[in-house]
């Protein structure tokens, strides 16, 4: 019963918190920021008491197998976790940053707010309640982003028409698979793919990697970047929505529908994460914001969790899974250094950066070694994951594999340009008085480092402890991921592009002469910088595309409406109208008249009762 | 047990009215309220009730003969909480301790009659009830004796006059047939003999006295000026219970229980029904006057309950029940709402009130879940009793009636929405910088009414099958 | 025989009374009177049940009720009523005949209920029928008539105040 009870406060604490800071706290920033971290705080303790047991929360509600139901096991308890770490530390972060800006009460607000509904998602066991909490967290992220700078608003309705479309989708998605299986509850649904039930995988796999932001999906994430509190981004895009999507992606493929090597599926999810990887990095390469470079990259380590989780064997599963949690680790920390930089410099326009490492030692140590583990350096964590994820690819297929190691060349590309962009080089003058950022901004920074290299070097911790029992014995087939990848031939590539990336970058550094233009040669080559133009332009962004072609649409429907409306608002008001006043009419008030009235309803009556 | 209902608000007021008047006089709020407590706490828990061996004394020379079921008991449920609603807008609005101590002495006395409407068995006795919840109408209606609620009592009594002649004709011609006045006696001597011209014109008399009172169209004239000219908590207590209770139950449990659902009785209900929802609907949309508005809007929902009475089959009677139930919690809200907008600006009048929300946020909020919950939106209450009926319609291949009835709901929206933003929403007028919200005494019926729209809404499944199927499980007994 | 003539004669008096007089508070206590002595007659035809209802409805309720309402209509001058009245014949001179045609009409038709109608009930004491039988409706009467009372004291006495 308590273990039940605990389970309900996962949900229940942060949104008391929420609401307490909304309602009681209003005028206390303070108090607000104690409320925050106390809440988190106490929501990390409640997720390590809860961690490795199983539990079952029950409680009938509309009828009809919708129903109030939780589950907790070894995968949700880890997210669980997962999703309490960072939020504790991105609240000890805020409380730092965000002091002094306006909107701190709605941002604590909201924040607690995702912390519920992020907790409701993973635990629900019932697709009705799971949509209820996604839902909410839609409504959260609109605010977050909403409160942002004076273009915040737009870039909220962008996110907001982007995700609750595909929320939509996956509406559709969970209402077809509620009745293709005949139950809604999660832990029950096991489906055969084909016919309609692809449908639905697919309409639920859009919900699921639109959260995690991939392709084609991503467009309000670089906008967000730029407008959004930085917190947020190092919260929802970089850690809650790659664990929360990829978390629901692995259900759809692993529990809910039976995906296997043969089906057209799986191809066309390791597409779909093939293209989100090349796409966005090349995008990422040429940005000279440090945030916005970041937030490109964002989207580019999802194509790499799609692609190993489409590949649909064990190794692609587990590097995929693995690379969700180290993801989410290295992207919030190098999102906590460039709100470092932004909280001290005021900016993070790379061209008025440059030469701060010396001024912040602490957050360029922890820089490199998130850098190093995104651009997948052994022995750091990204390096493990992204090999099981290459063995993965390579098990279906060259081209894919190809594609992956590309990413990689250009992520390594692209992290030497920010890294000796922003830190090293020449120091500007107006960053002189540059100083070192408080303590509690540094600890979430160095915690999360010290992740990495933990991660990295005793990679059998997560890899077996935590991403093991999701796939089950059965599923591994006996393999053992853990430790220094068997497959040398892998390693040896990954250190030859690393190697080139880094050449690359000593050569074009050279050629251009600072370290900003070093990708100048590839953002200007021949084919190349045509497409970039227009991409910088959006005109591959499928909002804009979309929202023209609505335009379009919505002209058409205008004179269609028109037409419509004047039945509606003429005619059918006009009638109604003239009824009523006819009915005023004839209430003049005459009590005599009202007898008459009753009187010839009896006669009526009478005469429709004997007939 | 329940014959304490009639007998307990009889002795407060012959208590009330013994020497020491002063004192009574500032007892009466409490006496009254204890009263009304009594009764809800007999019908939500019926084990807590400890007096009811003690009570044996009277039952040795009082002979009763109550039978109370569920629809009783959901009828009970709802006379006590409007009248708790009424008794607490009267206290809020009126001070003066000798026009409450009036004020409680009559609604003691409708609380009698009603409790009595509900728990009869016997023909003339319901006639007897009505006639005092009549009466006790009638005194409040011209409380505040001034032109206007002199007029509309008059209307009133008039109407329910004939209606009173009529019930008795009636009554007197099924004496002839049976020669009882008890309901099953009656209900059995109908089965028997053959079908005639005098038991046909009796049946006819008695549901036409039922639609007068009941107010459905074409006999609703008294209803609208009644409603509007009464006071504040008169119309709480009017609206709210007393002309469904008279009217709705009345016709309810005559159907069910005396006269049988036949087909063309059915087919009667549902015509009568449909046309008191459309042209309720459509008098309501051309109102503006606050209360006059709601008067209409109340003609258009029963008519939906007679509509679901008119299936004939359980599920209809399960939603009308439902519907009358609801109907009483969300118009005694509007009406208790009505009376804060009449207390702070003074008028009714929707063209001389704007913007309302922001001084009155309460009111407008609890408003808003009221008028959803009449429109028929989920998951408030409403919804689900007009779901019930509709269903209860199309199960029963009235699908005309039920689409018809779909479409009215939509005009339902349509002037509740428009009475929230004439009165409500929209910018503040500068000449109302001094009005508030209303008090406690107002907020506190308010919000215990908006939680229980809300509550039966949610926990809808719980409710359908603990107390409404039950409810309409009576079919026929 | 001879009370029954008497009854009867009262009876007849009574009603012509209530028809003729022009205050319409005396012409509702007529009624009252009225259906009072039709009860006494339908004591004596051994038709308690009956008599009890006509007691109770027309002396009682009805009534209350009519004198309730007269009280809120104020009185006309002597020159208002002979308006009134004559007005009121220019209205309604048809209203004999077709009383009278109808009367005719209903008479041809045979309306008579085809229905066995109830043995004429035994003997019952009149006190037997208002305790044992009517209980519930004797107490509502006296609470109808409670509610009268206050409807009076509270809506008229202040008129009579001010």
């Amino acid at each position: 019963m308590i273990d039940k009870l605990l389970l309900l406060l996962l949900i229940i604490l942060p949104l008391i918190a929420a609401v307490k800071i909304l309602i009681i706290f209003r005028k206390f920033p303070k108090l607000t920021e104690a409320a925050a971290l106390s809440a988190t705080l106490l929501n990390l303790l409640l997720a390590i008491i809860l961690f490795k047991s199983e539990i079952r929360f029950f409680a009938p509600w509309l009828g009809w197998g919708l129903d109030f139901s939780l589950r907790l096991y070894h995968f949700s308890a880890f997210i669980i976790l997962a999703i309490a770490g960072f939020s504790f530390l991105i609240a000890l972060y805020s409380v730092v940053f965000m002091r002094g800006k306006p909107c701190l009460n709605q941002f604590y607000v909201y924040f607690l707010l995702t912390l519920a509904f992020a907790n409701g998602v993973v635990l629900s066991d019932n697709l009705l309640i799971l949509l209820f909490f996604w839902e909410g967290l839609l409504l959260t992220l609109f605010g977050m982003i909403a409160i942002g700078n004076k273009n915040a608003f737009q870039v909220a309705t962008k996110a907001f028409i982007i995700v609750g479309i595909t929320d939509l989708c996956m509406m559709i998605g969970i209402a077809l698979t509620g009745y293709l299986s005949g139950t809604m509850a999660i832990s029950q649904i096991n489906l055969p793919l084909g016919g309609l039930a692809s449908l639905a995988f697919i309409l639920l796999i859009i919900g699921a990697i639109s959260k995690s932001g991939s392709m084609p999906f991503h467009s309000w994430i670089p906008d967000a970047a730029m407008d959004a509190p930085l917190p947020f981004m190092a919260l929802i895009p970089a850690a809650f929505e790659k664990l929360l999507g990829i978390y629901f992606l692995t259900r759809i493929c692993l529990d809910m529908f039976r995906l296997n090597v043969n089906s057209w599926l799986s191809i066309l999810l390791m597409i779909v994460g093939a293209v989100t990887i090349i796409l966005a990095v090349m995008m990422a390469l040429i940005q000279k914001n440090y945030k916005r470079l970041l937030s490109y990259h964002a989207i580019s380590q999802v194509g790499y969790m799609i692609l190993g989780i489409g590949t649909a064997v064990p190794a692609g599963i587990v590097g995929g899974l693995f690379h969700m949690i180290n993801n989410a680790l290295y992207k919030s920390c190098l999102f906590l250094t460039g709100g470092a930089v932004e909280k001290q410099t005021g900016t993070t326009n790379l061209e008025e950066l440059g030469g701060i490492g010396s001024k912040m030692p602490v957050t360029f140590i922890c820089f490199i070694i998130t850098a190093l583990s995104i651009s997948g350096v052994p022995p750091f964590n990204g390096f493990f994951s992204k090999e099981l994820v290459y063995d993965g690819a390579l098990q279906r297929g060259n081209i894919f594999y190809i594609i992956a190691v590309l990413g990689s060349f250009f992520t390594a590309a692209s992290f030497l340009k920010l890294g000796h962009a922003a830190f090293l080089g020449k120091l500007q003058e107006k960053n002189n008085n540059v100083r070192e950022v408080s303590f509690s901004m540094l600890l979430p920074m160095i915690v999360i480092a010290l992740l990495c290299i933990v991660f990295g070097v005793f990679n059998y911790l997560p890899l077996n402890k935590l991403i093991g029992p999701i796939l089950g014995e059965s599923r591994l087939g006996g393999h053992n991921f853990s430790g220094f990848p068997v497959n040398m031939k892998l390693v040896v590539v990954s250190v030859v592009v690393l190697i080139a990336a880094l050449l690359n970058h000593i050569f074009a550094v050279r050629v251009k002469g600072s370290a900003i233009k070093a990708s100048d040669h590839i953002h200007h080559a021949p084919v190349l910088s045509a497409i970039y133009d227009r991409a910088e332009k959006r005109f591959f962004d499928p909002y804009d595309i979309g929202m023209n072609i609505t335009r379009k649409i919505s002209k058409v429907a205008f004179l269609c409406d028109k037409a419509i409306d004047w039945i509606y608002n003429v005619l059918i008001v006009k009638l109604t109208f003239a009824f009523t006043n006819e009915i005023k009419r004839l209430h003049n008030g005459s009590y005599s008249m009202y007898l008459v009235w009753s009187l010839l309803g009896l006669f009526l009556v009478a005469a429709f009762l004997v007939h | 047990m329940y014959s304490s209902l009639i007998l307990l608000p009889f002795l407060s007021v012959i208590a009330l009215n013994l020497p020491f008047r002063n004192l009574m006089k500032k007892l009466a709020f409490v006496v009254c309220l204890l009263v009304l407590l009594v009764q809800i706490s007999l019908i939500v828990c019926p084990s807590i009730c400890i007096w009811s061996n003690d009570l044996d004394i009277f039952g040795s020379f009082l002979q009763f003969n109550f039978a109370v079921d569920n629809l009783s008991r959901v009828m009970l449920f709802c006379i006590g909480i409007v009248l708790l609603a009424a008794l607490f807008v009267q206290r809020y609005i009126i001070d003066d301790e000798e026009r409450i101590f009036n004020f409680v002495n009559v609604l003691l006395l409708i609380l009698i009659g009603m409790d009595g409407i509900v728990m009869v068995r016997d023909i003339f006795s319901l006639y007897i009830f009505l006639e005092i919840t009549a009466v006790g109408s009638f005194i409040l209606i011209g409380f505040n004796k001034d032109v206007d609620a002199f007029e509309a009592a008059f209307k009133y009594i008039i109407l329910s006059v004939v209606a009173t002649v009529l019930m008795l004709s009636s009554i007197a011609l099924l004496l002839i047939v049976s020669g009882s006045t008890s309901f099953s006696s009656i209900s059995d001597a109908l089965k028997t003999s053959p079908d005639s011209l005098l038991i046909s014109s009796a049946v006819a008399i008695f549901l036409c006295a039922c639609f007068i009172k009941a107010g459905l169209i074409p006999f609703h004239g008294w209803l609208a000026d009644t409603y509007s000219a009464a006071p504040a908590a008169v119309s709480v207590l009017l609206a709210g219970i007393v002309t469904k209770t008279v009217g709705a139950y009345t016709l309810i449990r005559i159907v069910n229980s005396v006269f049988g659902f036949e087909s063309s009785i059915n087919s009667l209900l549902l015509v009568i029904g449909i046309i008191s929802i459309v042209i309720g609907a459509l008098a309501a949309l051309g109102q503006r006057d606050f209360k006059r508005m709601l008067a209409y809007s109340s003609i258009s929902q029963v008519g939906y309950i007679i509509l679901g009475l008119g299936c004939g089959t359980t599920l209809g009677l399960a939603g009308a029940v439902f519907h009358l139930f609801n109907h009483s919690i969300f118009k005694t809200l509007l009406f208790v709402n009505s009376a804060a907008v009449e207390l702070e600006t003074g008028t009714t009048d929707m063209n001389g009130l704007s913007g309302l929300s922001k001084k009155m946020p309460f009111t407008a909020m609890t408003s808003v879940v009221a008028s959803l919950s009449a429109a028929g939106i989920p998951p408030l209450s409403g919804f689900w009793s007009k779901l019930i009926i509709i269903m209860a319609l199309w199960m029963s291949g009235f699908y005309v009636y039920a689409v018809i009835a779909i479409l009215a709901s939509v005009l339902t929206l349509a002037y509740f929405l428009s009475l929230q933003r004439m009165v409500f929403f929209g910018r503040l007028k500068e000449d109302s910088a001094n009005i508030k919200e209303a008090g406690l005494g107002l907020m506190f019926p308010a919000l215990i009414l908006a939680l229980i729209i809300v509550a039966v809404g949610l926990f809808f499944p719980f409710i359908i099958n603990t107390f409404i199927l039950p409810a309409g499980n009576i079919l026929g007994g | 025989m001879s009370v029954d003539i008497i009854i009867l004669f009262t009876f007849i008096m009574a009603a012509l009374w209530t028809v003729m007089t022009r205050s319409l508070l005396r012409s509702a206590i007529g009624l009252a009177l009225t259906s009072a002595i039709l009860s006494i007659i339908m004591f004596r035809l051994n038709s308690p049940l009956a008599a009890v209802f006509e007691l109770s409805v027309c002396s009682g309720l009805i009534s209350v009720l009519f004198i309730s309402t007269i009280s809120l209509t104020h009185p006309l001058t002597q020159k208002e009523v002979l308006e009134h009245m004559r007005e009121r014949l220019a209205r309604f001179w048809l209203l004999p005949f077709i009383v009278i045609v109808l009367g005719i009409t209903l008479s041809l038709i045979d309306i008579r209920p085809v229905i066995k109608l109830p043995l004429p009930e035994t003997v019952k004491d009149v006190r037997v029928v208002l305790w044992n039988l009517r209980q519930v409706d004797v107490m509502g009467q006296i609470i109808i008539l409670l509610t009268g009372v206050f409807g009076v004291v509270i809506l008229f006495k202040e008129r009579v105040k001010k």
